[in-house]
């Protein structure tokens, strides 16, 4: 923890010293370049633990970073690879990731393939999430861009295709992304953690993941509008062990079909506003030790987000975000897991009203300060951001969080 | 008669013009190893953007100022972004693999002597330093087509009528400019017709540097009736 911390401390004051210039080297005549990043937060919670954190004590376990390196080869060939490491609560652990590593060919700028570790392309921010200097905001909308689950939709193993066309240029840009892989969660995600409060040892999800993401930069000066698709099926083999169930370890194993994320969204950016507003439809059906039971999942979330650059260095914004998810059960133990129907029930919503200020320090180092207001809890067996192990004696319907989080780059 | 409330109303038309007279005060310069003598506006942004890494199959590298009036008015007149959203656009690339940073440098000397010494180096500096070393590529709206100085700017009057009632909008022309820099032609592509006829009239009056042949140029101007 204090070597941690000491590196955490080295990359701020690193931070603070660099300019806004490439770091790089050269090898064998091709500039290599390296660039890294950090965030460090806080959260305090007046009800309900939240993230998996003991935020009702305020919690520091909030920190993530990670580092990149990339060439370009040719001037259509590009590779690179970044690492990504984080703790939040209880889930990330320290334990390090590969986040993307690939090698992209751009055959042309309507047409270029990339293949390896890639990012998923899903809706505006789901392969920029874990960039907090990107943002207004210390955490992004909880109902589209779940931090806890981050894991589940952040990448693949596979390819992509891309490219923008632009036909006429009065009539705007359309890009495009269409991608097929692996998907891999994250043992230490939010999606098994929860899973382990029912007895079951950190069941390791794995699947075909494929998708594609259209957006149009209108001819409307700043109007972007876009729609994702991602589509899932997905394993998983672990064993499980509830008294409710049985004395004995049992095995677990999972099918998940079909599971998909339909995603909408559109931003407007004119001078210094920035208005961002998205829905996403997730939906799957999951099947656990061939019908013992068998659970449908079917969210719906949306978010309005407005921020504007009040100065060069200071920043304000506000959104309002919407979830509510339905959940129903079959097979033998079904009872174990009541329906959630009602979506007015705090259980099955978290409806999220939020106001953030941001001070850019420099260019390269930021802090922010956020209020949360929601309304709601949703627990569900899947869940967002409540989890029953560190809300062992039930949920209050409301909880009010302040969340303070510094990030640098460079 | 000219109306003394015409100049703040139609402030964002003198701001349209201003920056057309500040990115008219702009060169941009390249590495003599790029394969062009001039370079399209939509090359020009898809080159700062990263989107486009080769101009006529040389390999091309953007290179930018860190400040300044000169990198300010690069960016809104070819780019169309702010500095800040400029590097923000960077920094989603580089994070998530798409394209690299490209280089900033201090000063438009700075500037100058990388570009000469690096192969595929693309930049701007003002137009009055000297560029020893590299060349100057002539930036043209489309395929053919030649960049214009302004140097003269008439303002066009407010109709009162429109003014009081709080109408206004932005005027689209398509102007004819001769090899002597007048301005021959000038056909409507939308806006309030009223507003339309007197952006007309005094665009009429405006004078260009000489030029090679005949040009066409598009100009918006703005009639902001709370201004």
């Amino acid at each position: 923890m204090l070597r941690r911390f000491f590196g955490l401390a080295s990359m701020f004051f690193l931070a603070g010293q660099i300019t806004l210039q490439s770091q790089e080297f050269k090898l064998f005549d091709r500039t290599v370049q390296f660039h890294g990043f950090a965030s460090q937060g806080f959260i305090y919670t007046d009800q309900n633990n939240w993230l998996t954190m003991h935020s009702s004590k305020g919690s520091g376990a909030f920190t993530d970073f990670g580092g990149n390196v990339s060439v370009q080869i040719t001037d259509k060939f590009r590779v690179g690879a970044q690492v990504y490491d984080r703790n939040l609560g209880n889930l990330g652990e320290w334990h390090p990731t590969l986040d993307w590593a690939f090698a992209d060919y751009r055959f042309k700028t309507w047409f270029g393939i990339r293949g390896g570790k890639v990012k998923t392309v899903l809706g505006l921010y789901n392969d920029t999430q874990d960039l907090d200097f990107l943002h207004a905001f210390a955490l992004l909308p909880q109902s589209v861009y779940p931090t806890d689950l981050r894991d589940t939709s952040i990448g693949h193993l596979g390819g992509d295709f891309y490219g923008t066309i632009s036909p006429k240029p009065r009539l705007g840009a359309i890009s495009y992304t269409a991608y097929a892989g692996h998907e891999n969660d994250n043992i230490y995600s939010g999606f098994t953690y929860v899973s382990s409060a029912y007895g079951v040892n950190r069941p390791h999800y794995t699947g075909l993941q494929y998708g594609g993401d259209l957006r149009w930069n209108t001819p409307l000066h700043g109007l972007l509008i876009g729609v994702s698709r991602r589509n899932e099926y997905s394993g998983s083999k672990s064993t499980f062990r509830n008294p409710l169930v049985s004395p004995l370890t049992l095995p677990y194993s999972t099918e998940t079909y079909p599971l998909w994320t339909n995603q909408f969204y559109a931003e407007y950016e004119r001078g210094r506003l920035q208005i961002d507003s998205e829905y996403r439809r997730y939906l799957y059906h999951l099947v656990v030790n061939r019908n013992l039971l068998a659970t449908t999942v079917n969210v719906h979330s949306w978010y309005v987000a407005g921020a504007y650059r009040v100065s060069k260095r200071f920043t304000v914004g506000s959104y309002y975000s919407r979830y509510a998810v339905r959940r129903m059960s079959t097979g033998p133990i079904a009872g174990l897991f009541p329906d959630q129907t009602d979506t007015s029930l705090p259980a099955n919503h978290i409806y999220d009203k939020v106001i953030s200020a941001r001070v850019d320090l420099n260019s390269f180092w930021n802090a922010k300060v956020e209020g949360h207001f929601m309304d709601g809890y949703g627990a569900s067996t899947f869940p967002n951001g409540f989890y029953p192990q560190l809300n062992p004696l039930g949920y209050k319907p409301n909880t009010n969080a302040l969340v303070l989080k510094t990030s640098v780059n460079f | 008669m000219k109306d003394r409330k015409v100049l703040p109303v139609v402030a964002a038309a003198v701001l349209f013009g201003s920056v057309s007279a500040l990115a008219g005060d702009l060169k941009v310069i390249a590495n003599p190893s790029v394969q062009a003598d001039s370079i399209t506006v939509a090359d020009l942004r898809s080159i700062f953007l990263e989107d486009k890494k080769s101009l006529n199959s040389s390999r091309v590298e953007p290179v930018l100022a860190r400040s300044g009036t000169a990198h300010e008015a690069f960016l809104k007149e070819y780019v169309g972004k702010s500095d800040s959203e400029l590097r923000t656009y960077y920094r989603t690339l580089v994070f998530t693999g798409a394209s690299a940073m490209p280089k900033f440098l201090d000063s438009d000397a700075d500037i100058v002597t990388y570009v000469a010494k690096t192969k595929g180096a693309i930049g701007y500096v003002d137009s009055d330093l000297p560029t020893e070393g590299v060349k100057v590529l002539s930036v043209t709206r489309a395929k053919g087509s030649v960049e214009r100085k302004l140097v003269t700017r008439t303002e066009p009057e407010y109709p009162v009528s429109l003014r009081v009632l709080r109408i206004g909008g932005t005027v689209r022309l398509m102007l004819t400019v001769s090899p002597q820099g007048s301005v021959q032609e000038v056909d409507v592509l939308g806006g309030n017709p009223i507003l339309a006829e007197s952006a007309a009239k005094a665009v009429k009056q405006w004078v260009y540097a000489a030029g090679p042949s005949n040009t066409k140029l598009e100009v918006s101007l703005s009639f902001d009736p709370l201004r």
